[in-house]
């Protein structure tokens, strides 16, 4: 027996570019970018504040669903949680979930994160070591715990079904999505709520990072000879899957189709990409969504705008789709929103199917001067018209933990 | 005086995510929805805020929204101990 189709029936996002998916989607559609410079202040117990290019979330993304359900849940929560809770809400609302019956027992969450409530974690470490109190806020442990988010969204929505959080550093909503779909496929659920976020931009974290020595001086430029490494961002994206079957038997407006992903690991360094664990992922998830021998697929790359990752993601994309790739089409949209962490493919994931129905694909921003190394078919300067109706989004992680999605529309 | 009766009160809703409107003093805690760990998440903020220590421990059995907030009050508001 062939596994369950599953359509996509719903979208969530929330990031810098906006606090919709339809928002986001007009941002890149349109070559606006949410990268900006903030100054990180950490308080009276922390070194000098330092000026970083980030991509922040405005306030104000959790109104819709505190204005339609209250606070209850979302009151008590850390902003990584709240980014997911708020996207789900949206995903939800758009699929006509609300409410229905089928979420109480047949349907799944799985939602990825990188590191979980970085922001409570340094309000704690502030009164432990800078104050020197031994007395920590009560809801310091379940604003931190990664899997408060999952359990936020199962609160709000009253989702009893299969319930958990996946963390990959920045592939953790691409393994979500992947796990989410097999439970539809396997018939432990009908519906899953998939995707991820992140909020680790933060005075503590981001001086970590600084030293992991990925963060641009100035901007993210993925793909371009000139580029200097990623951006950090925050925000969150979700997508309901749901069995065709389901989603048809209730009239659902299906707007995609999860074709199918594949997984691999480098197992090689913590933090330098591998080429064949990276082709590996792409290869199987052209075979897992029949995309091979199509003659267009818009890739959504990686593209983080790290040195090492895009040149070795250009070489993967080569090495696994061998010459069809000098036609298939390859955008990088962390130029616009940054690098999401946990939340990035997810997000990309929501932005891919609407360049899909658009017909679309956006511009990679700030690509100056494309890098003669990458040999693919970068979509730079301006939105180009396409005919792909299938996608491929791209995730790779630190650790050498990889995905690779399939979707049509 | 630190803190008024209204402001203490504006505290407790935004803390135990409850309507304002339905914190009248005779109502019991359990009723308002009001659990242990928003208490605790009460006295906290109380701390964050005003400087006053109070321990779950130290609070006496209470029966109403009224007791807690006059309790409270007399904590925040009582002169400090030379």
């Amino acid at each position: 027996m062939s596994p369950r189709r599953i359509a996509v029936t719903g979208l969530g996002a929330v990031s810098a570019l906006g606090q919709t998916a339809a928002a986001n989607w007009e941002a890149v559609r349109e070559g606006r970018s949410g990268i900006g410079r903030h100054t990180f202040e950490g308080g009276d117990h922390a070194p000098e504040p330092v000026a970083l290019p980030v991509a922040l979330c405005e306030d104000g993304f959790a109104a819709p669903l505190e204005r339609s359900m209250g606070r209850k849940v979302s009151g008590g929560l850390d902003r990584f949680a709240l980014l997911a809770l708020s996207a789900a809400f949206e995903a939800l609302h758009a699929a006509g979930l609300i409410g229905h019956a089928a979420l109480s027992d047949r349907t799944a969450i799985v939602l990825g994160h990188g590191q979980g409530g970085q922001e409570t974690l340094e309000k704690c470490y502030e009164r432990y070591f800078g104050l020197r109190s031994q007395r920590m806020h009560p809801a310091s442990v379940p604003k931190i715990m990664p899997s408060s988010a999952v359990s936020a969204v199962a609160m709000q929505f009253g989702v009893h079904g299969p319930v958990f959080a996946t963390t990959s550093a920045c592939a953790s909503s691409a393994h979500a999505v992947i796990q989410g779909a097999s439970l539809v496929q396997s018939g432990l659920a009908d519906i899953a709520i998939v995707g991820g976020s992140e909020s680790i931009a933060t005075p503590g974290c981001m001086a970590a990072w600084q030293a992991i020595q990925a963060l641009a001086d100035e901007t993210c430029r993925p793909f371009s000879r000139n580029r200097d490494g990623m951006v950090m961002a925050e925000g969150g994206a979700v997508l309901v899957l749901e069995s065709y079957e389901h989603a048809e038997a209730r009239g659902a407006a299906v707007l995609g189709e999860y074709l199918g992903a594949g997984m691999s690991s480098d197992a090689f360094h913590i933090t330098q990409p591998s080429l064949d664990g990276c082709a590996a992922a792409i290869r199987q998830a052209m075979r897992a969504g029949g995309l091979e021998g199509e003659e267009e697929v818009l890739i959504a790359a990686h593209g983080t705008g790290t040195p090492l990752n895009d040149r070795n993601e250009a070489a993967a994309i080569r090495a696994a789709i061998g010459d069809a790739a000098a036609a298939w089409p390859v955008i990088a949209t962390k130029s616009a929103h940054g690098h999401l962490i946990g939340g990035s493919a997810a997000l990309q994931a929501v932005i891919a199917l609407q360049a899909l129905r658009a017909g679309l694909a956006p511009p990679i921003l700030n690509c100056d001067e494309p890098d003669p190394e990458c040999e693919i078919d970068l979509v730079v300067g301006q939105v180009r018209p396409i005919r792909a109706r299938r996608a491929l989004v791209n995730a790779f992680a630190f650790g050498g933990l990889n995905a690779s999605l399939a979707f049509a529309a | 005086m630190k803190v008024s009766e209204s402001e203490l009160l504006d505290l407790i809703a935004e803390e135990a995510i409850v309507d304002r409107t339905t914190l009248k003093r005779e109502a019991a805690l359990g009723d308002l929805g009001i659990s242990s760990l928003d208490l605790i998440t009460m006295l906290f903020e109380l701390e964050e805020r005003y400087g006053v220590v109070v321990e779950e421990a130290e609070m006496p059995q209470m029966a109403n929204l009224g007791e807690l907030v006059d309790f409270l009050l007399s904590r925040i508001n009582a002169e400090p101990v030379a």
